[in-house]
């Protein structure tokens, strides 16, 4: 059997979460499917990174080459799709992220080979790999199970796991390119950092985070007097900031900002995932959401279930009699 | 209006206005906004200025209470010529997202709060209530509302009156899931097309019903339903109308005691526009204990709340102080405990203007069904 | 510009309890309320705006049911010119590949310069057709994409990645664009719209008038199986603050102040 092939994720020269977060599942389902994680590495000047990858114990393969500076869906893609075919890897693992997304279905497409998107979990008994991810904004789960095939691919939600221990170093090799020339049909021009507002929510102790159920924008007065009382800021979910309620720049989710206040009340968001993701280093985290089934509950540590525009004007005045 | 054979000024008899001006003069919402009525009655005959006039951000601001066609002395309904210009806006597809996801709902689930259709008759749950089904006549088929069905806070309206039904033994009947929205929103926000299908699609459904009376909860289906469906078979009232017969029939039997002052405050879709004012002053001065008082401005001079006219879904700019929150300081001033209304928007708006005013340690706003539900024996 | 824009008819869940079906493998879908999927409708909107910024023509392609013409309906009142709807319950739905496949053969053989669909189906949330179905039809892609600027043969995407950074690539045209909510603002459509659009063409396919084999797409094709569906069990430690909404309010209040949270 083939090894399980962890295509670590990296931007700006940095290793992003997700390629360690996959470092905790790819071990043990590697010992279950009897067979070695390999770590593969594909950009410019890849030795740091490299090195803190090989810090987990696998081996890292290294794709290291001026051709990769910046991800590109289409050359990852070729580089995968020949890898497959050298090393014939048992999984392609890598995150369901925005470089993920952007070329593994392709992969999948090209290669004639099952994917199951975003798993949370994956099991590997019987000769069967079994993958668990969430439909319907995280209110039902799935059970997939892949059909015998040389190379499974799957990619991962962020977040679902912590990352592992550093163990004994790993090798790290290099492999030369496979792509000896840089493609005309698509090329990376530049990035765009997002606006930066006049409040950076990432560094905020406090977060008075809005949602759909604000409604419409004449009811941010009432979370504005929330925020003054208590000193938090004001950030929203997607839903939030496209609305344009809440400034982009104050967005907290996967497209967002991530963020790790003392305190996160989320009021009128319904928790999906995307969002949670950005929310999951708040040390406390209270939600008031009217739909009792609202997945933001599964992450608050205060729940209180009711209309938001009935519980804050009495939260305001009780906590400012409170706080005298 | 060149999807129309009538030209604008034919539609809404513009040459018909004299330009007297107490169309403006008596509308409330000139106190907030910059709206001007009269102004676009004469500056709408010229057909190259439209476009123009359908841009400007006031014609959101009417709130459809009808005032200025109350006081017309030409019987013109010079609101309509905004809900025109506002026709304008919502044909080219631009309109605020709130209003357009209003409209879809409306016409994807029958109801402009974004709900389930399959939902709609939750607001049963655990009662008794007895089912319409076509062909089998009916004395009173209740229309239930859209607000009234789905709003946690206003359902006890219907709930409170199933009670009351089934202990006077009044023939009746509601809808069951395919009660669709009566298009009252929709007509002012401009929908005009959307507002001929649900006439077409809701006369259709309830004349298969026969019944003999429509009983509209919500005076904006009772005035809509009344004036705006002209084949609908079924004789069109407010359920204030059956429970005065019912009080007259002594069919409602009062219990407890409301040692409290009410001013009732006339929704414009009841009073002004379908002239329903004295039913629901009964019913509130038969609760026993009650002391009744009466606005300055009352009946056909009421303030309106702002709720109608589209304006759950459309924000005014003015940042003036509310209709709603002027008329509970002048309930306050009145030194009424509650103020007693026939019209879940207004139950909304007010209540809404009572907490922003922080009055709701002392200071009630109540449907007169919530009220009924409380102090009638069911 | 000639264009397609993949659609898809979805429920509801945000408010509604989802129970499923016996079976294990399906949800029970009466109580949903059904529409275009979330971020379909900003890729319509998408294809409207590139229409009438540069001329052009815009085909919707959707796979469902009848009731959901309506939707289509909608999206050619919007703009779009003309629609095929391919209705076939052979088309494996749980394996996006299988669901792309479809797609393309609605698509192949017809010029194009851009095809547009949402990055994400809210319900089963694969982010995976738009790509699958660029490479199904042989051309480019970008996906997440929160800006499109169309410029001679060529695309230039912005791609919205993690932490609110824009990635902005550029595409030798044809190309697919899965597109990213709130990249525009959806327009309404009115009545009187969707009526003149009954006007415009809709063709209903199977996956034989399309030339697809049935086994090709089906569930046996599909090399992922759908085991089960279950209700995942709530992994709550929320302490859940009981009473009526100000008394809720009140505790709240309390339990911050007194544990030091604000």
């Amino acid at each position: 059997m083939g090894n399980i092939l962890v295509l670590a994720e990296h931007r700006q020269g940095a290793l992003r979460d997700i390629s360690y977060e996959m470092m905790a599942l790819a071990p043990k389902l590697a010992e279950d499917m009897g067979c070695e994680v390999t770590v593969l590495l594909v950009g410019s000047k890849m030795d740091d990174l490299a090195k803190k990858m090989a810090a987990y114990g696998s081996k890292v393969l290294v794709v290291d080459d001026p051709l990769f500076e910046n991800f590109n869906a289409e050359k990852y893609q070729k580089v995968l799709s020949a890898l497959i075919d050298d090393l014939k890897p048992a999984v392609v693992m890598t995150g369901q992220t925005a470089q993920g997304v952007d070329f593994i279905p392709a992969l999948a497409v090209e290669k004639n080979l099952p994917l199951v998107a975003e798993a949370i979990s994956l099991e590997y008994a019987n000769g069967t790999l079994k993958a668990t991810r969430q439909l319907y904004s995280g209110k039902v789960n799935a059970t997939v199970a892949f059909k015998p095939a040389d190379t499974y691919l799957v990619t991962i939600r962020e977040g679902v796991v912590e990352p592992p221990d550093a163990a004994a170093d790993g090798a790290v090799e290099k492999v030369d390119s496979p792509l000896k020339d840089d493609l005309t049909y698509r090329s990376f021009v530049e990035y765009i950092e997002a606006e930066v507002g006049d409040v950076d929510i990432t560094q905020s102790d406090t977060l008075v985070a809005v949602g759909r159920g604000l409604k419409e924008d004449k009811n941010l007065s009432i979370i504005e007097e929330l925020a003054q009382a208590i000193r938090a800021d004001i950030a929203g979910s997607r839903a939030a900031t496209d609305a344009g309620w809440i400034p982009h720049d104050r967005q907290v989710g996967t497209s967002g900002k991530s963020v790790k206040p003392k305190l996160y009340i989320a009021m009128g968001i319904s928790g999906a995932f995307q969002h949670v993701a950005g929310m999951k280093g708040a040390k406390t985290v209270v939600a008031i959401n009217k739909d009792p089934e609202a997945p933001i509950f599964t992450v608050a540590d205060y729940a209180i279930v009711d209309d938001m525009f009935k519980v804050v004007p009495k939260l305001i005045e009780k906590l400012k009699e409170l706080k005298g | 209006m060149s999807t129309e054979s009538q030209t604008f000024t034919e539609k809404y008899d513009l040459l018909g206005c004299i330009q007297c001006g107490r169309c403006t003069g008596g509308c409330p919402v000139t106190v907030r906004a910059d709206l001007n009525v009269r102004r676009f009655v004469y500056d709408a005959y010229y057909e190259e200025k439209l476009d123009e006039l359908a841009r400007l951000a006031e014609i959101w601001d009417c709130t459809a209470c009808h005032t200025c066609a109350v006081r017309c002395p030409k019987g013109l309904k010079p609101l309509e010529v905004l809900l025109g210009l506002r026709t304008m806006i919502i044909e080219s597809g631009k309109v605020e997202p709130t209003v357009r996801d209003a409209l879809q709902s409306v016409l994807l689930e029958g109801n402009p709060w974004e709900k389930s259709r399959a939902a709609r008759s939750d607001w049963m749950e655990g009662l008794d209530v007895k089912i319409a089904e076509p062909g089998v006549p009916v004395e009173n088929l209740f229309f239930v509302c859209c607000t009234i069905a789905y709003d946690p806070r206003v359902k006890s309206i219907a709930r409170n009156i199933v009670g009351l039904l089934n202990k006077s033994g009044v023939d009746y009947a509601f809808l069951d899931e395919s009660e669709t929205c009566c298009g009252s929103e929709v007509f002012t926000l401009g929908e005009e097309g959307l507002f001929e299908m649900l006439v077409e699609d809701n006369t259709e459904l309830l004349n298969e019903y026969t019944a003999k009376r429509l009983v509209c909860l919500s005076p904006h289906c009772f005035t809509t339903y009344k004036t705006r469906y002209p084949d609908l078979k079924a004789e069109v009232i407010h359920y204030t109308q059956l429970l005065v017969e019912l009080l007259e029939e002594g069919k409602l039997n009062w219990k407890g005691d409301l040692q409290k002052t009410i001013v009732y405050h006339d929704p414009c879709y009841l009073g002004k526009q379908s002239n329903v004012y004295d039913e629901p002053r009964t019913l509130l001065k038969n609760i026993p204990g009650v002391k009744m008082v009466e606005f300055e401005r009352s009946r056909e001079r009421s303030l309106c709340c702002e709720g109608g006219g589209g304006k759950m879904w459309v924000e005014s700019e003015s940042k003036k102080e509310r209709l709603a929150e002027t008329r509970i300081k002048d309930a306050k001033a009145l030194e009424a405990d509650i103020v007693a209304v026939a019209c879940p928007f207004c139950v909304l708006t007010l209540e809404d203007a009572m907490k922003s005013l922080g009055y709701e340690e002392e200071m009630r706003v109540a449907e007169i069904m919530e009220l009924l539900g409380e102090f009638v024996e069911a | 510009m000639k264009m397609f824009v993949c659609i898809k008819y979805v429920p509801d869940t945000s408010e509604a309890e989802v129970k499923v079906n016996p079976d294990g493998v399906t949800v029970d879908s009466s109580r949903f309320s059904f529409d275009i999927n979330d971020a379909d409708n900003y890729a319509v909107e998408e294809s409207v705006l590139i229409k009438e910024a540069k001329e052009g023509d815009v085909t919707v392609v959707s796979i469902g049911p009848k009731k959901s013409d309506v939707m289509i309906r909608m999206a050619m009142a919007k703009g779009c010119d003309q629609a095929v709807r391919i209705e076939d319950d052979r088309i494996a739905g749980h394996d996006p590949l299988m669901v792309a496949k479809a797609l393309a053969a609605a698509i192949k053989g017809q010029e194009f310069d851009l095809v547009l669909t949402g990055c994400m189906a809210s319900d089963d949330g694969h982010m995976s057709t738009g790509v699958a179905l660029a490479e199904e039809l042989g051309v480019n892609h970008a996906s997440m994409v929160k800006k499109v600027e169309v410029l001679d043969g060529k695309v230039r995407a912005h791609r919205e990645l993690e932490g609110g950074l824009l990635e902005v690539v550029e595409l030798e045209l044809p190309a697919v664009l899965t597109i990213q909510t709130g990249i525009n603002e959806p327009r309404y459509a009115p009545i009187r719209g969707i009526r003149q659009a009954q006007k415009k063409e809709l063709k209903v396919v199977s996956l034989d008038d399309l030339g697809v084999d049935p086994a090709s797409v089906g569930s046996d094709a599909s090399m992922v199986v759908l085991e089960e569906l279950y209700i995942p069990e709530v992994e709550s430690s929320a302490e859940f603050i009981e009473g009526e909404a100000e008394e809720k309010a009140e505790k709240l209040a309390s339990i911050l102040v007194k544990g030091g949270l604000v």
